[in-house]
């Protein structure tokens, strides 16, 4: 299919909010289901499309588990992005770069003890190699594609179906992939590791609605999404956010990688 | 592994509760979210209106928080309820409520409820607690509620059933715990859940002070048997407060399942009065409480002897371990530390946060009653604790809940 073609495909999908039959929620335009084909790079990852839409980022007081600092507000997305499906492995990792620094080795497991700017670097070698332009996802960028359409993709309750986190995982990260994905076919944003993002860590601005963000425009602290194998129920959610400095390397922390479309 | 750290994280600003709260309603009145009515549906009046109090319970810490109200600003004290008839009128003269409103007797706050009031703050001992904020919401009036919520597993449904109708009738329904609104507390919690102490193994849980209801132990000497010395001293009477472990140390108990986000499975305990002669309170507990995970928290507590004014909970992972202190910081040391620092007083500043998301949640028309469903399963988790030790045998949270066991407080010789 042409890029053309796809983004028809994710317009239309974007336009036609629960179009397979269910109602959307009523505070999240964005598709219920990326009925585009994937894209599959060199390295073997099958390049989801997310289409452009709207969402509610952050949670409403009252909210099981939620955080003060998970200000609700709409954010809208203006572009149209692809999402790697599943969190780097081990094997994509060492496909580009020279050491694997994860604590606990195999192919298939994600790769983890990467600092920020060892993910950046992953990103621009993929790039280079691609002749694309790959990125860690921004923060709304990330939330937008964890939650998939829905307002509450996986409860507390549900956690298990979705998720490696500390009351399932073992102590340990698992094989990427291992659990059922989210609706727009993405596994692991919930638990297995923490994802690091683009965007420096500071409060939500306090506006209703904004577009495109992309954080604080300056800082050394990085937000980690999506919890882990080491955290429990109130960190495995969509709207849980943290900050970490970038020069961390975790056990529990990996990344992610999104393909700008122009 | 981790390979590098750093000193400390760069926390992200804090927001006050009260800020990010309004700021949310704009946002909720702007998406139309569907938890909220309209600020004016919601209080009937201009969202900046003063809201009528009614005081339930005018002793110390009643008489005290009531001062907070009204530093607050947005409240009214109209009324005041307590069985003592020279608290009641101390209160009222003090807060100008008038003499037609002062109630008196252990069914006086009825009659408060019916004065026309929108809010009670209930400050009464706590074996009241349950009935008085159940009859609070069937009138239709916000509560803002003391911890501890209940003395018994019967009474702690309750609550939790009358916060479900709070919501439900579009009322507020606040438990005050003073931790909960502390930014550095808040932030060592979520650490501490995102796995920075990394996997957690045990915990401990402390409340050390000295010898406490002085003057009611005294009157209890002088002249026991006296019904009405008996409820003034509630504080060393079990069944009216809950005996120490409820009554006051639930603010160390209340951080381990908040970090733990869980209830204990099964406790084991002891204890004993062992230096105070007066009340059928103990002044000193052990128990040993088993989390999901294999997670123990030890936990004891002493009301006697000098020294260690503590109220500690510290839980303990493979990667470091969160340190708090009711009087003191909150700190997370280990590969992933967290400097965290003090709020010079918890005690105070907790509690007026707590009454400004009060105000907030009523005249924002926020029903969402977050504070409750903790409240509880902290409330629930000294029970444990307290039956554990009481009976000097292993008991489960199951068994604590299928027992259901009402504490009977002797009210015989009291005024209706």
């Amino acid at each position: 299919m042409t890029r053309r073609a796809l983004l028809l495909v994710a317009l239309l999908a974007a336009a036609a909010p629960g179009s397979r039959g269910q109602p959307a929620p009523a505070t999240v335009s964005a598709p219920a289901t990326v009925a585009a084909p994937a894209v599959v790079n060199s390295l073997g990852i099958k390049m989801l499309l997310v289409p452009a839409g709207s969402f509610e980022m952050g949670s409403l007081p009252g909210a099981p588990l939620r955080q003060e600092e998970e200000y609700p507000h709409r954010v809208t997305l203006t572009k149209v992005f692809r999402i790697a499906p599943t969190e780097v492995t081990q094997r994509q990792w060492l496909a580009l770069m020279p050491q694997n620094p994860s604590a606990q080795a195999g192919d298939d497991l994600p790769v983890t003890s990467v600092s920020w700017k060892d993910a950046q670097e992953f990103c621009l070698r993929l790039s280079q190699k691609e002749g694309a332009t790959y990125r860690l996802p921004s923060e709304a960028e990330w939330e937008y594609a964890c939650r998939a359409g829905e307002t509450e993709p996986a409860s507390a309750s549900g956690l298990d179906a979705v998720a490696w986190y500390a009351e399932n995982a073992g102590g340990a990260a698992h094989a990427v992939g291992s659990k059922k994905p989210n609706a727009w076919g993405l596994h692991d944003t919930l638990g297995n590791v923490a994802e690091w993002t683009l965007d420096a860590y500071g409060p939500y601005p306090r506006a209703p609605d904004t577009t495109d963000p992309t954080g604080p425009a300056t800082g050394s602290t990085r937000v980690v999404r999506g919890g882990s194998w080491r955290g429990f129920a109130p960190a495995v959610r969509c709207a849980a956010r943290t900050g970490t400095p970038e020069s961390y390397q975790l056990a529990h922390v990996g990344l992610r990688v999104v393909q700008e479309i122009r | 592994m981790q390979k590098k750290s750093e000193a400390t994280h760069q926390a992200v600003p804090e927001t006050g509760a009260a800020t990010s709260r309004r700021a949310f309603l704009a946002t909720a009145a702007a998406v139309g979210a569907p938890l909220l009515v309209s600020p004016r549906t919601a209080f009937g009046s201009a969202a900046n209106s003063r809201l009528t109090l009614g005081a339930i319970g005018n002793g110390g810490r009643g008489t005290w928080i009531a001062e907070l109200f009204q530093k607050h600003g947005g409240y009214q004290i109209t009324a005041a309820a307590d069985y003592f008839q020279e608290r009641v009128e101390a209160f009222g003269s003090k807060f100008e409520v008038p003499a037609a409103r002062r109630y008196t007797g252990l069914s006086g706050y009825r009659k408060l409820l019916e004065s026309g009031v929108d809010a009670v703050v209930i400050e009464s001992p706590p074996y009241f607690h349950p009935r008085q904020a159940a009859d609070a919401v069937e009138a239709g009036k916000h509560v803002y509620l003391a911890k501890p919520i209940a003395v018994d597993v019967p009474g702690c449904h309750t609550v939790e059933e009358s916060a479900r109708k709070a919501t439900e009738k579009k009322r507020a329904f606040l438990v005050d715990f003073q931790t909960r609104t502390d930014p550095f507390y808040r932030e060592a919690v979520k650490r501490a859940q995102y796995g920075d102490i990394g996997r957690i193994v045990s915990g401990e849980a402390t409340y050390f002070c000295g010898p406490t209801w002085g003057d009611q132990a005294k009157w209890l000497t002088e002249k026991p048997g006296d019904p009405e010395l008996r409820l003034r001293a509630w504080g060393l009477d079990r069944a009216l407060s809950g005996d120490v472990i409820t009554e006051q140390n639930i603010h160390a108990l209340d951080v381990a399942s908040w970090v733990l986000d869980a209830a204990p499975l099964h406790a084991v305990g002891t204890g004993g009065q062992r230096a105070r002669t007066a009340g059928t309170c103990w002044d000193t507990f052990s128990v040993i409480y088993t989390f999901p995970r294999d997670v123990v928290v030890t936990f004891s507590s002493k009301q006697l002897g000098d020294g260690w004014d503590d109220i500690c909970c510290r839980i303990y992972g493979t990667e470091g371990t969160l340190d708090s202190h009711y009087f003191g910081e909150v700190s997370i040391r280990g590969k992933l530390p967290y400097r965290g620092g003090k709020i010079p007083n918890l005690y105070t500043d907790g509690a007026a946060a707590n009454i400004a998301t009060f105000h907030e949640s009523i005249t924002g028309g926020d029903w969402t009653n977050p504070t409750v469903a903790q409240s509880v399963r902290s409330n629930l988790t000294t029970i444990l604790g307290r039956s554990a030790a009481w009976r000097g045998a292993p008991v489960s949270w199951d068994e604590m809940l299928r027992a259901n066991e009402a504490l009977e407080a002797d009210l015989s010789g009291l005024r209706s």
